[in-house]
Order: C-alpha cells, then sequence, then structure tokens
C-alpha cells in the first residue's frame, strides 16, 4: 500500500469522522488517484464563467426550439 | 387476444374510460401476474392490496356516475419506492428505512391521483437508488424476468422488472446516473429521463441533488410521453423545478422522421461494446433511416470533462446525506453501497465547485458542436450483454467486480452532469435471451423529439410487444377481462 490510501482514510476520519466500512471502500478509495488524474488532465482547458446560475442559463441558452 | 395485464398504459386508461374494462379489471389482472410470478422477480417490497380495491372501486363509481375523469383514470400503478406518500411506507429499498412514514407527499403523486391513477405499492430498488444492477442486502435482488439469473439494472430494478412481467402498467423511478435508463433497457421496457429539471423532485428521496431526475418507465414511448404531460412542469415546493411550458407530448407523435439527423457518437458510447449490441443498433438506425432520419458518425466533444466532473458531483452530494449513518451503522448498508459512498467523503470542496461551476460552459460547448450537426443522438444504452447477478456482486465478488458493475452505466452517466434528456426502448436480445436497449438523447426540454423518435422506431418493431417466457404459464385472465 502506498502513502495515498493512508493519507486518504485518515482525511476522511478527520473531516468526517467515517472509517471505512469494508475492503470495497478501501479499495475504490485508493481509486481516487483516478480522479486526481483525470482533473489534472483537465487544468488549463476550460475557464470560469463570470455570471451566476450557469447551469440553468445553459440549460435555456442550449433548448430545443422546434 | 391480450389479456387486460398486457396492454398497454394508456390502453388501460382508455379502456376504463370506454367502460371496456374497470378499474378492478385492471387490478385483479395485475395481481395475478405478481402472484404467478412476483416471487421469482422480487420487484415488489409491499402492497397494500385492501386500499387499492378501494381505490379501484372508486374509481369505476366515477366512471359509472359520468364525473370527469383524468388521462390515467382507474389505472393502478406502483412505483420504486423512494416516493413519499404521508403516513405510508417508504423504504427507500433500505433497512435503516425499513419502517419510515414520510409526513408529506411528493409532488409528483399528488400530480399522477390528481389524473385520475392510484399506487398499489412500492417497488423493489436499489438501497438509497445507488447501483445499476438490482442487488439489494436487505429486501433480496432484484431478478430478471427475462432470465433470472441475469441483472435488472438499477437503482429503478423493480420498476424495470414489474413493468417487463406485466405486474404494472406504469412505475415512476429515478435517474441519477441511468437508473431509468439501465433498467428498462435490461428488462425490455421503455424508460424516460427528463431535462434536469424538468420534474419535479419534492418528496422524493434525494440521492445527488445536481443529477436526481423523475421519470416513468412503461411499455411504449407513448406510454412515457403521457405520463411525462401530467408530472412535469413547474411546482413551488421545488424551486429548482423548470417555468418552461409542457407541451402535450402524443400529439407530436405523428411518426415522420423526415428532415431528422441523428448522430451517431464514434468515441466512448461503443469503447468494449459487444458485438451484438452494434448489430442491433444497426439494425435499428436501418429503421429510423426508412421513416426519413438522415444517420451522422461524429465525435463528441469535451468527454473528458463529462466524465471527471459527472464523476464527483453524485459522489459529493450523496456523502453529506448519508453521513450519519454511516458513521453510526455502515454495515446497515450493502458493501457495495457505503464501500462507493465513502471515497465521496476524500473528494475536496474546491474539486467540487468546480465541477458544478463548468457544467454549463461544457454544456453550452457540447450542445454548440453536436446539435449544430445533429438532432438527436442515438446510442446503446448499456454496452455490454447483460451480466448475471454474480457477475456483479462486489459485496461478495473478488476485487475488480466493481469495474464489471460500474460498466453497467457507463453509457447513461455523461447525459446526468450534462442534463439532457434521453429514453431507453428496446431494440432487441443478446444471446442469453435479455434484451437490448437504445438510448435517444435530444437537447435540454427536447422530450418531444426524443419521444416522437422513439414512438416512430416503436410503429415499425415489435420488441415493447415481447412478453417474457416466465409469463408463459400464468393462468389466462378470467373470461370478461379480456381488453
Amino acid at each position: 500500500m502506498s502513502e495515498f490510501e493512508p493519507s486518504i482514510e485518515a482525511s476522511i476520519r478527520l473531516w468526517h469522522g467515517v472509517e471505512p466500512p469494508n475492503a470495497p471502500a478501501k479499495r475504490l478509495a485508493a481509486e481516487l488517484a483516478s480522479t486526481i488524474a483525470a482533473f489534472e488532465a483537465l487544468r488549463g482547458t476550460l475557464a470560469f464563467e463570470d455570471e451566476p446560475a450557469g447551469f440553468e442559463a445553459a440549460l435555456q441558452a442550449t433548448k430545443d426550439v422546434a | 387476444m391480450p389479456g387486460p395485464a398486457d396492454i398497454t398504459l394508456i390502453q388501460a386508461a382508455d379502456a376504463v374510460h370506454s367502460g371496456e374494462l374497470t378499474s378492478r379489471d385492471l387490478l385483479h389482472a395485475l395481481w395475478a401476474n405478481i402472484d404467478a410470478v412476483g416471487k421469482q422477480t422480487n420487484a415488489m417490497i409491499w402492497e397494500d392490496r385492501d386500499a387499492a380495491e378501494a381505490s379501484a372501486e372508486a374509481a369505476d363509481k366515477a366512471v359509472r356516475d359520468k364525473v370527469t375523469i383524468g388521462r390515467l383514470h382507474g389505472v393502478p400503478m406502483a412505483h420504486k419506492d423512494m416516493y413519499y406518500e404521508a403516513g405510508r411506507l417508504s423504504t427507500c429499498g433500505s433497512a435503516l428505512r425499513r419502517d419510515f412514514r414520510p409526513t408529506i407527499t411528493a409532488t409528483v403523486l399528488e400530480r399522477l391521483a390528481a389524473a385520475g391513477a392510484y399506487t398499489f405499492g412500492g417497488l423493489n430498488m436499489a438501497e438509497f437508488a445507488q447501483n445499476p444492477t438490482g442487488h439489494n442486502k436487505t429486501f433480496g435482488d432484484c431478478h430478471n424476468p427475462w432470465n433470472l439469473p441475469y441483472v435488472t439494472g438499477g437503482s429503478s430494478s423493480g420498476s424495470g422488472a414489474s413493468v417487463a412481467s406485466r405486474c404494472n402498467y406504469m412505475a415512476l423511478g429515478s435517474d441519477t446516473g441511468g437508473s431509468i435508463r439501465i433498467p428498462a433497457s435490461a428488462c425490455g421496457v421503455t424508460g424516460l429521463k427528463p431535462t434536469q429539471t424538468r420534474v419535479s423532485r419534492y418528496g422524493v428521496m434525494p440521492l445527488s441533488f445536481s443529477h436526481d431526475n423523475v421519470g416513468p418507465l412503461a411499455r411504449t414511448a407513448r406510454d412515457c410521453a403521457r405520463v411525462l404531460r401530467v408530472i412535469a412542469g413547474y411546482d413551488p415546493k421545488d424551486p429548482t423545478s423548470s417555468r418552461e411550458p409542457v407541451p402535450d407530448y402524443e400529439a407530436a407523435m405523428t411518426g415522420d422522421l423526415r428532415g431528422l439527423r441523428i448522430g451517431v457518437p464514434t468515441n466512448v458510447f461503443f469503447d468494449g461494446a459487444d458485438e451484438p449490441i452494434v448489430a442491433a443498433m444497426d439494425k435499428a438506425l436501418e429503421v429510423l433511416t426508412a421513416r426519413g432520419a438522415t444517420v451522422t458518425r461524429l465525435a463528441l466533444p469535451v468527454m473528458d470533462a463529462v466524465a471527471a466532473y459527472g464523476g464527483i458531483v453524485s459522489r459529493v452530494e450523496a456523502a453529506p446525506i448519508h453521513a450519519e449513518w454511516m458513521r453510526r451503522d455502515p454495515q446497515a448498508y450493502g458493501a457495495h453501497i457505503s464501500g462507493r459512498m465513502y471515497p465521496g467523503y476524500a473528494i475536496p470542496a474546491a474539486y467540487y465547485v468546480e465541477a458544478l461551476s463548468r457544467r454549463g460552459p461544457v454544456l453550452k460547448a457540447f450542445a454548440a458542436d453536436v446539435f449544430d450537426k445533429v438532432d438527436v443522438l442515438v446510442t446503446p444504452t448499456i454496452r455490454t450483454c447483460l451480466p448475471t447477478l454474480a457477475d456483479t456482486d462486489i459485496d461478495h465478488g473478488p476485487p475488480g467486480t466493481e469495474h464489471r458493475f460500474m460498466a453497467l452505466s457507463a453509457n447513461t452517466r455523461p447525459f446526468n452532469y450534462l442534463g439532457l434528456p434521453a429514453i431507453s426502448i428496446p431494440c432487441g436480445f443478446d444471446p442469453n435471451g435479455c434484451p437490448i436497449g437504445l438510448q435517444i438523447a435530444g437537447r435540454p426540454f427536447g422530450e418531444g423529439r426524443i419521444l416522437k423518435v422513439a414512438g416512430a422506431y416503436q410503429l415499425d418493431t415489435r420488441y415493447h410487444w415481447a412478453r417474457p417466457k416466465l409469463l408463459d404459464k400464468v393462468p389466462a385472465a378470467p373470461a370478461g377481462a379480456q381488453a
């Protein structure tokens, strides 16, 4: 086991008081490394919008008008 | 000649309206099938036969008295057991809510009741709507009516199984990552996830406020169209619901697809797809093009962002909802539920805010590129032939089982983050006799268009009429109760 898994478990314990309930929990927590990698890959590819309520506005802006 | 349980929701409603059948005829036909196959599929968690008989009698009296009746008058229904009705059991599929009786009633149930429908029971589901297979530690796994060892799909497992096994005319499901479309595909029925904000979530057990959707599973696209018109529209009790007008979806289902531009993705949606699934897709496209549609193959943009951002929103939003139970009684959950929720507690708030903040821009980028070229997207609902319950049993299976489990929702999850409407309709059978589903997705508030495409397909095919062999042993419907 790398240092990654114990650090994730410690963080969850510290912030939420939740213990890993079973083996799948430990395995899936270890897979957060791939979540981090996916976010890293997106850095610099998209900008934030300035206006509020971006998603609801986007639904309206892109809606089907047929 | 089909019995009363074999007809569609709309045929049932019309038969009660015309006096050809009574509501009691419908109810008793469903009871006959439930008594015959219900234990094998395990689609129901609870039934209230006395209350249902009283509702049927009241519905029939209204017809006799020539009272003005609604679009769904006299149709009995059971729903995924997470729709709150004040004072009535709502287990959410979990031991933690085995005895939960809410004090409020879901807006969608009120709207169905106002249209004349009534509820006769609560349907099996994944615990707290959190798996794509139909496993359930507390109430037992739900079994596919087409081949019992195989998954029903989830999380609306009982919704798919009950409609497919002719034990229900329509069931509400919920869809946070595919939980309506996956069981619709696996069980050979039609399931519609509306646009995010299209249908009120008031009184519905939450999983992920940003991704949760309410929608129907029924036999046909036309059935779903009727239900959507009843349940959609702004609800002051759910401030996130849209004020967008609700059209007459059925009226637009003309079958005419001339000029329709269909897009078939060349990336993501066919990665690792099984050959029978690809063959069924190609055959379905031939049906649609014969009605006047054209097909364009195209690469979809921003899919890496959709996967990365969409992948964390549901996990983070579920975490606080379940935190008290995860601290106090984590073993009350199936291991596949608590195990998958657990990493959600470690995802940083900054990631979550980034995912939500970029949802609008990602949708705009996707729509600008895709819907400039095509009107709808067509994909398999599930890329692979269905697995068995044993193959996807994380609680008892070896490490790696979780990847087979999550593969079921690979083609449905993207449309939850994007907020787009999508429907699954049956389009064939795999070598194990399990149904294959065709997913059609459209622009925001484009339910009318995807229902029109689905309805046109069902005019020329018979997959939605196919009947599981399980029902061959069911006794014939009583004389005088034929449709």
